[in-house]
């Protein structure tokens, strides 16, 4: 019995993103904006399946020869389809991308949240590869999508060296760790193995495979040039779907699977969060393009969310599963803003995604810059919205578990954080606007935007009901 | 009907709360009708409940609760939630005293309707009435003591309103500031009674607090000190001596208030709590004995003041004082049943003669009796009613005051002899003012022309309550004394002092002695005071004028309590230079000095230390970041697999070396 049954959410996404591509060859390219729709559809769908196997765990949760599906995987599952249909509403009102390849485009994003599915359940490292593999090869062509920008095809070629190096190290890995361990399941390894050098060598390599996608330092080179390439939906999904699967990996595997303590590895892991976190704010000082500061931003975040699966405990896991949920809801309102803000800034101004494109916005559109605003403070983790609520849980696990210094340093890094996010909110506020021209607000993108601000207001205020939920999804099989 | 007996003090306070938010100011405004329609809603079920308590052999007491809130308390060292129950207690004094407070507000509210017509703002003044009617009827049925004392206060509270009711003048501003806060004082005592009251039983509850006096659980000096506390509560609330300053200035309100203050509402509030609370005084025989002595001084002393008084209602105002002298001296003296059957007659005669008093002064526009005289041909009805409430309230038989004052000093000379002799004294001078009262307002030559002249009777609206009381004026006394009803009806609850009943026989004649004195009474008011300038009066008055200022200047109690605010005040005005000038300059100013002495300490930190450390901290922030981006150019792919790859191999070799 292989449990196949059980992945039944992500096989139909797959089917849906197929016929996504079938239906690009009976549909016009001037309605292209159809396929968008089948999109997000298609994305519900997947949700409300994965809803059903919440509905009833006995039935549709367990564990398969290569998955596990339990309430953790199925949260991780909810929130990257939640973030592809926020991410599918932004495209719809992205003027830039090509109308001929709805179909590809739809397709190659809906594949990518398969692959982001299988990776969250994975509990074998051949699963989890293969996994990867079918995210990044997704995401390489999504990135260089506007194939008429050079800034496009350069970022897309950086992401795809790069990409391709950590899979050779990623594969070297499993290769060793075959070798040594003489399997590739996660589930039920010798206690023997953990002072074996070669095998610590092997999670070594396999971590780093797994930090390119969650874009923790030193696997973190490739963001910059690949988010201010990709077209601006494509950057906000992979700033987030991506990222968080890859925690939810490697909190599996370093909590669950391989404690990290076990391995005597929990100072390395500190070690790469502190890193990640300072290379991403001390570097996102010196940006003057949105995209580019708000992809080191990302880093910075991942550094934060890295810290509860160093702190390794109960508060951690539900920390990651916190700080995940509302980073969603905050980068996408970040992202969702930047794209609006450029595809209306004043033509032969130079960069568009430049931070002077933000000047006056308070005085254009006062609630836009508002709701930019509030996007901001939740990312630097301002009480009392729901970034406070996320950092405030992670750095307790942290304190809880002793890792002290490394709370310290995330403070540290929160208050670095805060100079450079509000570098976007001073030139928004206390820059003279080049017009008064209000921007506009498509119906899709203003949609977006309210599920993001609801979500970073709401449960900044009152946190209560995402902790409960949390809480209840923190239960793992095996 | 008794079930839903609660009705009746929360439908005027629905009433009063209608009319307050419900209406808009108006003279015309139709707020009364809601009044007075609530009140005599009120006034039928009260008879109802009369009827059932008095038709059943036993008189019942019906009680209902239901638990209002828990209250935390702590009786040796564990903790206990004590409930607090709100509910309602009816027994033969209870049913009476309804009977008589809604009535009087129904007839009271019907007169104002003539007396206060076209008032700019009668919406507030019935909203007003309603709800001082409402107060008195939550402290009439309420079970608990607590709840007792809030309604108390809310009678406070709603005298305080209607006495000051026009206050844009200022002797009602004042009138009802002296009012609310010499009662205040008395109720000093009765909070601390009842703190002491729950501390000694832990509860407020009327028929619990009854059982634990009968078991003895509150006796000896405990119950002293309550049933005093209590005493002076009632003694300020029921104007007695010496708290009864307050009762001649409130004549400064509206008369129809006057009336009901003096009948139904405020001043029976006191001796109905005394009544109420009778187990307690039974307990202690001191109490008793000290409610009577105030009692007895209160009637005499008050007495004294009305055969002096000019002004028509400070007349009535001191009668009053002195008539609730008499109840307060029968229930000290043991004669539960007279004091509280005075109470009733009283209500009915008293708030006539105020009803009489002001339709006179809506007639003349004055209160000074030497401007009137000889009004008894332009306003025959309220002549005729006033004659015959004056008759009642002076004792003479069939009228009901005689019936009441008969049964007073009969319980009074069972008690003493002494006290029986200076009260009948009194009751002496009661025939005499009010005889007074009649030949200077309304008998002999009018005394100003021109206010006679435009002297006419009242409207039906103010005349007709006033036949309807003065018909319960001639026939209450006969109908409750009927047949020991009254007794039937008010039993003495708890052991009577049944020996002392039996000590001492009432001799028959001395009964009649004082009827006849009375009368004689009656007849010397009519002689002293005939005639158009009564000389007579007068000539008395130049050869005892030191007494009769002395009673002008009611004995120096007000000077006396004037002296004490004077004292009160001279000393908060000495606080308050202590305060500004020692502790605001010493301590007050020279902390402050002290902090602003810290303030620019620690502002010298502050800017030399601490601002340089953060700017330092973002300068290492920015060489720190511009450090790691000189590290790695942007956009070389080779140098990041560089990069990454002397990572990796940094790292393997770390773990491995471990």
């Amino acid at each position: 019995m292989s449990g196949l049954h059980l992945l039944f959410p992500e096989v139909a996404l797959s089917v849906m993103a197929l016929g996504v591509m079938l239906a690009d060859l009976f549909i016009a390219a001037r309605h292209g904006r159809v396929l968008y729709h089948l999109g997000w559809i298609a994305s519900i769908v997947a949700l409300l399946l994965v809803g059903v196997t919440i509905s009833d765990p006995a039935r549709y949760q367990g564990v398969g020869t290569l998955w596990s599906v339990d309430p953790m995987s199925q949260f991780f599952k909810m929130l990257v389809l939640l973030t592809t249909v926020l991410c599918l509403l932004l495209g719809l009102e992205y003027e830039d991308l090509p109308p001929a390849h709805a179909g590809a485009f739809n397709a190659l994003l809906l594949l990518s949240t398969a692959g982001l599915m299988f990776l969250v359940s994975a509990v074998d490292l051949l699963e989890a590869f293969v996994a990867l593999e079918l995210v990044s090869l997704s995401s390489f062509i999504l990135v260089g999508f506007e194939r008429s920008r050079s800034k496009s095809n350069e970022g897309a070629i950086k992401y795809f060296l790069f990409g391709a190096f950590s899979s050779a190290i990623m594969a070297f890995g499993i290769s060793l760790f075959y070798g040594v361990a003489g399997t590739t399941r996660l589930i039920g390894l010798s206690r023997s193995l953990a002072s074996n050098p070669v095998f610590l060598l092997a999670v070594l390599l396999i971590l780093l495979g797994f930090a390119f996608k969650a874009s923790i330092a030193p696997m973190h080179f490739w963001v910059p040039d690949a988010y201010e390439g990709a077209p601006t939906p494509v950057t906000a999904y992979l700033s987030i779907a991506p990222k968080i699967a890859a925690m939810a990996v490697l909190l599996r595997v370093f909590t669950i699977l391989l404690p990290a303590s076990a391995l005597r590895l929990t100072g390395l892991l500190a070690l790469l969060a502190a890193l990640t976190m300072t290379i991403g704010n001390f570097t996102a000082f010196f940006q003057d393009n949105v995209k580019r500061l708000l992809a080191y931003s990302s880093i910075a975040q991942a550094g934060y969310i890295m810290i509860g699966i160093v702190a390794g405990n109960t508060l951690g896991l539900e920390g990651v599963m916190l700080y995940s949920f509302i980073y969603v809801a905050m980068n996408i309102g970040a992202f969702a803003v930047a794209q609006l803000v450029a595809s209306q800034a004043p033509e032969g101004a130079g960069d568009r995604y430049g931070l002077s494109s933000f000047d006056g916005l308070a005085q254009r559109s006062f609630g836009l810059a508002l709701a930019m605003a509030f996007f901001l403070l939740s990312l630097s983790g301002i009480p009392p919205l729901a970034g406070f609520i996320g950092k405030f849980y992670i750095f307790s696990a942290a304190v809880q578990s002793g890792h002290y210094w490394l709370a310290a340093c995330a403070v540290v890094n929160s208050v670095v954080s805060v100079y450079y996010y509000m570098k976007i909110a001073y030139h928004m506020f206390f820059m003279p606007a080049p017009d008064q021209v209000p921007l506009r607000l498509g119906p899709y993108l203003c949609g977006g935007l309210a599920v993001a601000i609801a979500g970073v207001v709401i449960f900044g205020v009152y946190p209560e009901p995402l902790v409960a939920s949390v809480q209840a999804s923190a239960q793992y099989l095996p | 009907m008794l079930e839903h007996v609660y009705l009746i003090a929360l439908i005027p306070l629905a009433a009063s709360l209608v009319i307050l938010f419900g209406f808009k100011e108006n003279p015309r405004s139709r707020a009364p009708y809601l009044g007075i329609a609530a009140m005599l809603w009120c006034f039928l079920q009260s008879c109802a409940v009369f009827h059932r308590v008095a038709a059943s052999a036993l008189p019942l007491s019906y009680e209902a609760n239901m638990e209002w809130f828990r209250l935390p308390v702590q009786i040796a060292g564990k903790a206990f939630a004590l409930p607090l129950q709100l509910g309602v207690l009816i027994d033969g004094p209870a049913a009476l005293m309804l009977c008589v407070v809604t009535l009087v507000s129904l007839m009271v509210q019907i007169y104002s309707l003539g007396y206060m017509h076209g008032d700019p703002r009668l919406r507030r003044y019935y909203a007003f009435l309603s709800f001082f009617t409402a107060s008195m009827l939550g402290l009439v049925v309420s079970s608990d003591l607590l709840v007792t004392f809030m309604c108390w206060e809310l009678v406070g509270v709603s005298s305080y309103l209607l006495i000051g009711f026009w206050f844009e003048k200022p002797g009602p501003a004042y009138a009802s500031k002296k009012a609310f806060i010499t009662t205040k004082l008395g109720d000093c005592g009765l909070y601390v009674a009842l703190l002491l009251l729950f501390t000694k039983t832990g509860t407020f509850q009327i028929s619990a607090l009854r059982e634990s006096v009968a078991h003895g659980y509150l006796a000896g000096a405990a119950a002293t000190a309550v049933a005093l506390g209590m005493l002076l509560g009632c003694i300020g609330k029921s104007a007695q001596w010496p708290l009864f300053i307050w009762l001649p200035d409130a004549m400064e309100g509206p008369t129809p208030v006057s009336a009901l203050i003096h009948a139904a509402t405020m001043v029976a509030a006191g001796i109905y709590l005394v009544a109420r609370t009778y187990f307690i005084y039974l307990a202690s025989p001191v109490a008793l004995e000290t409610a009577a002595w105030i009692g007895l001084i209160t009637a005499f002393l008050a007495a004294t003041m009305a055969i002096v008084a000019y002004d028509i209602k400070r007349v009535l105002a001191f009668s009053t004082i002195s008539q609730l002298g008499f109840m307060m001296c029968a229930l000290g003296a043991g004669g539960y049943a007279a004091g509280l059957f005075h109470l009733t007659t009283h209500a009915f005669f008293k708030s006539l003669l105020f009803l009489g008093a002001g339709s006179v002064i809506h007639a003349v526009h004055t209160n000074d009796m030497r401007r009137m005289g000889g009004l008894s041909k332009k306003m025959p009805i309220t002549f005729v009613t006033m004659v015959l409430a004056t008759l009642a309230i002076a004792g003479v038989p069939p009228f009901a005051g005689y019936f009441s004052k008969e049964l007073i000093l009969k319980a009074v000379y069972q008690h003493s002899p002494a006290m029986f002799f200076l009260l009948a004294a009194a009751a002496l001078l009661t025939a005499f003012y009010m005889t007074r009262l009649i030949m200077l307002t309304f008998l002999g030559a009018p005394r100003e022309e021109e206010l006679h002249q435009h002297a006419h009777e009242s409207p039906a609206s103010m005349t007709g309550p006033m036949m309807l009381l003065a018909s319960l004026a001639v026939v209450s006394g006969m109908a409750l004394a009927h047949a020991g009803f009254i007794e039937r009806l008010l039993p003495l609850s708890a052991a009577a002092p049944a020996e002392e009943l039996a000590a001492r026989e009432f001799p028959e004649w001395l009964g009649a002695g004082v009827s006849v004195l009375g009368a004689l009474s009656i007849v010397l008011g009519f002689l002293l005071y005939r005639g158009p300038a009564f000389e007579t009066a007068k000539a008395l008055k130049r050869r005892f004028s030191g007494l009769f200022e002395l009673l002008e200047n009611r004995y120096g109690f007000d000077a006396f309590f004037l002296r004490l605010v004077e004292a009160a005040d001279a000393l908060s005005r000495f606080c308050f230079w202590f305060d500004s000038q020692v502790v605001d300059r010493v301590f007050v100013d020279g902390w402050g000095l002290l902090t602003l002495i810290w303030a620019e300490a620690a502002q010298l930190v502050d800017s030399r230390l601490i601002d340089r450390t953060v700017d330092g901290f973002g300068l290492l922030s920015l060489d720190l970041g511009g450090g790691l981006r000189a590290l790695v150019r942007d956009g070389q792919v080779q140098e990041y697999l560089m990069y990454v790859a002397i990572v990796v191999s940094l790292f393997a070799a770390l773990l491995l070396m471990r």
